[in-house]
């Protein structure tokens, strides 16, 4: 139950939708299908005095662009994402990475935009604060941090838990905004700060529009895992999304893109581990050198009861399968894998 | 003998129509006109002196119709024992002092939830924070932070602090028995926090109307509901009513008296407005009573063919800052030790221990789960070490049929001895077990045995059961019990006891239940008795308003009364087939021709007839039970020894349940009991900090989604019977089936990896660092 | 930083109710809501049909499950204005009279009722995945379901009621 009033208004369209967030300012807020919203909602950890309803809004289906990109309406439901057929033709890891969130309710009801604009998570920030954790934490406007207590003011830890965000920035995506002032394309990558405090990047006002996707190259293959605990129904512990591209010979790497979820403020690039795979003739040693290199370079926070321990033996495992199979993709040339 | 129509029939739930269409009214269901919202005002400390209350601002809000403090109570204490040496030790609010974060410091009611929250803002309390403590260990120390001081009698034995409840069990002579035995071996156990995760909250709504309080609550028994409330409220029993409502699961979590119970009615009393309170799902998680953690130190001695020869246990309970069901769980973990295997000397040692946490409640199998996870896993390891198989080594140890207990109790026509039998048969575990270590590959398979046994509808108030069943004057019946059915399916087994009696069709039964004012008492959903107990009752009475129609239609035609037989609701003479009756016409006739009699047929039932009481929680000494189930379960795992991510593949329980009167119910039991124990293996944890809880939701208290399905396998051994006329003797099927699967799947991994694990629940970074001990073990050999 | 909790949103301007249109279960409502009610909260206090669940408001166990113009979605994380206009369909709806859906008569038949309290939003779940799917795997039931939690069964009563309703050689255990 949400314990305060708030006025509710429909917009017909997006720039429509960015004009009311100009004229009403920063306590509104758009609500796309409402499942990172309302239940912050609830937990007071959001009080918008005006809620901008998206879901009059007809997304447009996916499609190919003139200049062969895959273009997604930034409104398209996690459920269509995950059932597009273009998607699943021609990216589908990014049709795995939305079949994995959450349940099939909130599949049908999340955004594509709303999953990677969701606020960071941390297990004394998500709760009621009637009785618990009452004194805010940073993150709520107050002066401690309950996880880690040593946290200067201003660092918020919680964590980015988009399951589709590593997804789409190991496949190289854009997105393209609106606002009152017009709009730009920036990358996935950038549209996250890594603060906690404020994780996205986006203007006040500024809303997605669409994600612009280039199309895989030759020789591609991709490998993604959500580890948790349970079949369904969770965040994850660990995203791990590869993409990554073999040369003509098919035995050299010639790109590589490797993302992290879940782990930090953010989905974070292992680019050190990139850089040990580029370049290299792909084998079995190979592979074991550049999990090592990721287990050095990735610095996992301790999340939602995981301990940064557990958390890296779990991505040491996962990531090597996980580029195993890409690699074995990227060789096979199976996309439909 | 003729063959039974209803009973041993997988009948379709009574209530089950109701349920998937919506129409079953839970408790937050039920709306009276006016109702007013309630809201608990819980503390933020661990541990705090209240210093001041002031709720003037709140009280002063429009809206606000009432707000409460322990002042606006009569001081009248409950607990969930109440017994001349745990007498009560509840407050429904908190006095002068805060015991655990979340604890009931006041009360509101306003017109609406916005109301309500706001009024609960503007309670001004001041606290004093006290030294808090939250490890049992820690709080037993000599200068640890007291929050109650130890119980007089314990107090005067042991020198410890902050303890509840002690309990001692000693029979022969265990030093002597380790002296004699072959192989000795001490081991360590813990048990985790986690909880019983009920779908349905806690929701009350209570109404004081007319000097009477009518009540709908989420429970697991209308009667202690009413005792434990009219008491705490000091109005008599006949002043409250707690009408039937449907209830959205228990497993242990609703049985006494739950503050906002009592607030819900308070407010009532005073607005004179039905006043509903509904838990949110952090308070449930964070505030209310949880299952309990154990630490068990398990000391045993065999002979070298693997008989038992002494025991020396020692647990521990984490008790929460009031007795609650600790001081029960402490006596119940001996129980459990020594219901299923021959122990020729013991020890027995439990100490209940106060901490600020919220005060725990039994949680389905009330230690046993935690104690045969202990006494199971330790015996398969006995059993390596001697060079015996998992099933030999249980056999040797078993209860035979018509064994005695050294309570004094007997364990009539046990069955354990072929569960175990028929679970080896099935599951090929001897030939199974040993390979999994020895395998290659990431995927590693294992089988693992667990036994228990387990008790049912022992003597706790409300103690005995009654039911009446009325004939109907068109040949239907109508029962009414105390009964209560929490999903368990007990309204639908009383319903198929009675139609077997009478010869009715199940359709031409209908069930009043759990109210307190139209249904007889009833001893309760908790105790793993109803369908022994009150289905006994419900025998009875059918049985009474039978021979009440035949005695009648066998004056009428001046036969006697085994010549009569029933068929589809007419009695005749079997020889004489024209001298018939129909049930309708009995009625009739019973009406004009003894005075009005309309043929009702009254049935009680009690366990331990000739007992006073319960035993001594203290010291074990006392009967106990007249019914003890046995159960041997098997677990398949797999685990991927690169990740140390486990799960159950596959369960098997063979079980001595006496006879199922319901199948399919009884499925659902085993089930259910299945998926719990998986659920507090691998995934379910509360996590705490300095008294606080970090996970209050669903999303990080894991309970199993349909991925985490197991595959369920069952099979009874079936030691009793049914006959009509006759009392019978079931045993309990819904409580004991969750340790039996958790030992086995604790035997599975070690049988899988070679990692032996001592704690629940078994994560993967326990069998990740089980794993790297062993390599760095074999490395070192090498 | 997300905004700090303030106790003093009472002296924000009073939020006018408005007029929605639903459509439950075939029949049309006009309903007065304000912005923040859930469809829950609707349902069940405005309408009456209280075989709507509510559990646990965080859309973390499934038991509010609606079916919202054919698709499920959480009713705890819906608001009702978003539904002016739109198709609900509850427990209430899915038997014809007297006569039971297919999966509501599966329920009986294979046990998979206990206590009855995730049996509303697990029934509209597996009609919305019955409605699109009328021969779901093993795997595709469990992905369809995998948003409602239920405590009692373990859940294999249940995937066993849903190959029952959908014709898929599962014979009812109960009678």
């Amino acid at each position: 139950m949400i314990l305060y009033d708030f006025e509710y208004e429909r917009a017909r369209s997006l720039p429509e939708a960015a004009a009311m967030l100009a004229r009403l300012g920063p306590n509104a807020k758009i609500m796309g299908g409402g499942t990172d919203l309302l239940p912050n909602m609830r937990l007071a950890l959001a009080r918008p005095t005006t809620i901008i309803g998206l879901s009059g809004i007809r997304p447009e289906a996916p499609r190919l662009t003139l200049d062969g990109r895959l273009r997604i309406d930034g409104l398209t439901t996690l459920a269509a994402l995950a059932h597009s057929e273009l998607v699943a033709t021609h990216l589908p890891m990014l049709a795995e990475s939305a079949q994995v969130v959450g349940s099939h309710q909130v599949r049908e009801m999340g955004t594509l935009a709303g999953n990677l604009c969701q606020e960071t998570r941390c297990l004394q920030l998500n709760q009621k604060h009637d009785y618990q954790f009452k004194s805010p934490c940073y993150k709520r406007g107050g002066a401690c941090c309950y996880p880690f207590p040593r946290n200067r003011p201003g660092t918020c830890w919680s964590v980015h838990m988009s399951d589709i965000a590593p997804a789409l920035i190991a496949l190289n995506a854009d997105i393209e905004t609106v606002s009152g002032t017009g709009g730009r394309r920036l990358a996935v990558e950038d549209m996250f700060t890594g603060d906690g405090m404020h994780p996205i990047g986006l203007e006040p006002g500024e809303l997605i529009r669409a994600i612009v996707t280039p199309l895989p190259p030759a020789n591609f293959g991709w490998g993604y895992h959500k580890s948790s605990r349970r079949g369904g129904f969770e965040y994850g512990m660990a995203v791990i999304a590869i993409a990554l591209s073999l040369d003509v010979s098919r035995q050299v790497c010639a790109a590589a893109r490797i993302v992290f979820g879940a782990i930090r403020e953010r989905p974070v690039r292992a680019s050190a581990t990139e850089q040990a795979l580029v370049g290299q003739r792909i084998d079995d040693t190979l592979v074991a050198r550049a999990v090592a290199v990721a287990v050095e370079e990735v610095n996992p926070l301790p999340h939602h009861g995981f301990t940064r321990s557990y958390l890296i033996d779990n991505i040491r495992v996962y990531l090597r399968r996980a580029l195993v199979r890409a690699v074995e993709r990227a060789r096979t040339q199976s996309a439909a894998t | 003998m003729t063959e039974l129509s209803h009973v041993g029939k997988s009948f379709r739930r009574k209530d089950g129509p109701d349920k998937v269409t919506g129409r079953a009214a839970y408790s937050e269901d039920i709306k009276l006109p006016g109702t007013l919202i309630g809201r608990v005002l819980r503390s933020p400390h661990p541990h705090a002196r209240i210093a001041r209350i002031d709720a003037t601002a709140a009280l002063a809000l429009p809206g606000v119709k009432a707000v409460i403090t322990v002042d606006d109570t009569k001081g009248i204490r409950h607990g969930f024992v109440e017994t001349p040496r745990y007498p009560p030790d509840q407050e429904v609010l908190a006095r002068g002092r805060a015991v655990y974060v979340g604890e009931e410091i006041a009360a509101v009611a306003a017109v609406d939830h916005l109301t309500a929250q706001r009024a609960l803002e503007l309670i001004e309390v001041e606290y004093e924070p006290l030294p808090a403590v939250f490890d049992p260990i820690e709080a037993m120390k000599p200068d640890a932070p007291q929050i109650h001081p130890s119980h007089p009698k314990v107090a005067s034995e042991v020198p410890y602090s902050n303890i509840g409840g002690r309990t001692t069990a000693e029979w022969g002579d265990v030093e002597e028995g380790f002296a004699q035995a072959d192989y000795v071996r001490e081991d360590r156990f813990e048990s985790h926090l986690r909880t019983h995760g009920y779908l349905e909250p806690h929701a009350t709504i209570a109404h004081w109307e007319n000097d009477r309080l009518n009540v709908w609550t989420s429970s697991m028994g209308t009667f202690i509901k009413r005792a434990k409330l009219a008491r705490t409220l000091d109005l008599p029993y006949s002043a409250v009513r707690v009408h039937k409502v449907y209830v959205g699961g228990t497993f242990g979590g609703k049985i006494d008296l739950y503050s906002h119970e009592y607030c819900a009615a308070r407010l009532s009393m005073i607005t004179r407005r039905p006043v509903r309170i509904v838990a949110s799902r952090e308070e449930i998680f964070s505030a209310y009573r949880h299952g309990q953690p154990l630490a068990m130190e398990l000391k045993t001695g065999v002979k070298k063919d693997g008989t038992i020869v002494a025991q020396q246990i020692r647990v521990i309970n984490n008790s929460g800052a009031f007795r609650g069901s600790g001081v029960v769980v402490i006596f119940l973990a001996w129980g459990f030790t020594m219901i299923p295997y021959r122990i020729p000397n013991l020890k027995y040692e439990g100490l209940s221990v106060y901490t600020n946490y919220p005060v725990r409640a039994p949680q389905r199998g009330h230690g046993c789960p935690q104690i045969r996870f202990a006494i199971e896993s330790q015996l398969d390891a006995i059993a390596e070490h001697l060079g015996i198989d998992p099933v030999t080594i249980r056999l040797r140890n078993a209860r035979e049929p018509w064994e005695a207990l050294p309570n004094g109790d007997n364990v009539h026509e046990a069955g354990l001895i072929d569960c175990i039998r028929v679970a080896a048969e099935k599951s090929n575990i001897g030939e199974r077990y040993g390979r999994g270590r020895k395998a290659s590959g990431t995927i590693r398979r294992g089988i693992g045995m667990g036994v228990s046994g387990y008790f049912g509808g022992s003597l706790i108030y409300p103690n005995g059961s009654g039911v009446i069943v009325k004939m109907n004057d068109d040949g239907t019946a109508t029962v009414l019990t105390g009964g209560i059915d929490v999903g368990q399916g007990s309204e639908t087994i009383i319903c198929q006891i009675v139609a077997e009696e009478l010869s009715l069709d199940f359709d031409d039964v209908k069930v009043v239940a759990s109210d307190t004012d139209a249904t007889p008492q009833d001893i309760g959903a908790w105790i793993s008795g109803m369908t022994y107990v009150t289905g006994n009752a419900a025998r009875q009475a059918a049985g009474t308003a039978r021979r009440k129609m035949l005695d009648l239609v066998a004056a009428r035609f001046n036969v006697a009364v085994e010549t009569l037989t029933v068929q589809d609701k007419v009695v005749f003479n079997r020889h004489n087939p024209p001298q018939r009756m129909s049930y309708r016409d009995i009625v009739a006739y019973s009406i004009a021709t003894q005075r009005g009699d309309t043929i009702l047929g009254e049935g009680f039932w009690r366990t331990m007839r000739d007992e006073p009481t319960h035993p001594s929680l203290a010291t074990t000494k006392g009967r106990w039970s007249e019914n003890y189930a046995f159960s041997c379960q098997v677990a398949e795992v797999e685990v991927d020894i690169e990740t140390g991510e486990a799960k159950l593949l596959k369960a098997l329980t063979v079980h001595d349940c006496g006879f199922p009167i319901n199948p399919a119910l009884v499925k659902g039991q085993i089930d259910g009991q299945v998926s719990m124990a998986l659920g507090h293996a691998f995934l379910e944890e509360i996590m705490t900090k300095d008294g606080f809880t970090l996970n209050p939701t669903w999303l990080d208290y894991r309970m199993p989604t349909i991925h985490e399905m197991a595959a369920s396998d069952d099979a009874d051994v079936i030691t009793e019977q049914y006959v009509v006329g006759k009392p019978y003797r079931t045993k309990e099927v819904g409580e004991g089936l969750v340790s039996g699967i958790l030992a086995a799947i604790a035997n599975a991994i070690y049988d899988a990896t070679g990692v032996r694990l001592t704690s629940t629940p078994f994560t993967p970074d326990k069998i990740l660092k089980g794993l790297r001990k062993l390599e760095r073990e074999r490395r070192g050999k090498n | 930083m997300l905004e700090a909790r303030s106790a003093q949103a009472q002296t924000a301007p009073s939020i006018r109710s408005r007029i929605i249109e639903l459509f439950v279960n075939g029949e049309r409502y006009e309903v007065v809501v304000k912005p923040r009610n859930s469809l829950v909260e609707v349902l069940r206090e405005k309408i009456g049909l209280t075989g709507v669940k509510h559990g646990c408001e965080q859309g973390a166990c499934g038991v509010c499950t609606v079916l919202l113009d054919d698709r499920p979605v959480l009713g705890c994380l819906t608001l009702a204005v978003e539904c002016d206009g739109k198709r609900v369909r509850t427990v209430e709806g899915l038997a014809q009279g007297d006569r039971l859906s297919p999966i509501q008569q599966a329920f009986l038949d294979q046990g998979a009722v206990q206590c009855g309290y995730c049996t509303a939003g697990m029934l509209m779940s597996a009609t919305a995945l019955l409605e699109r799917n009328p021969k779901p795997s093993v795997a595709e039931i469990k992905k369809a379901l995998e948003g409602n939690i239920c405590r009692c069964t373990g859940y294999n009563a249940i995937v066993a009621a849903v190959q029952q309703a959908s014709g898929q050689g599962v014979e009812p255990v109960m009678r």
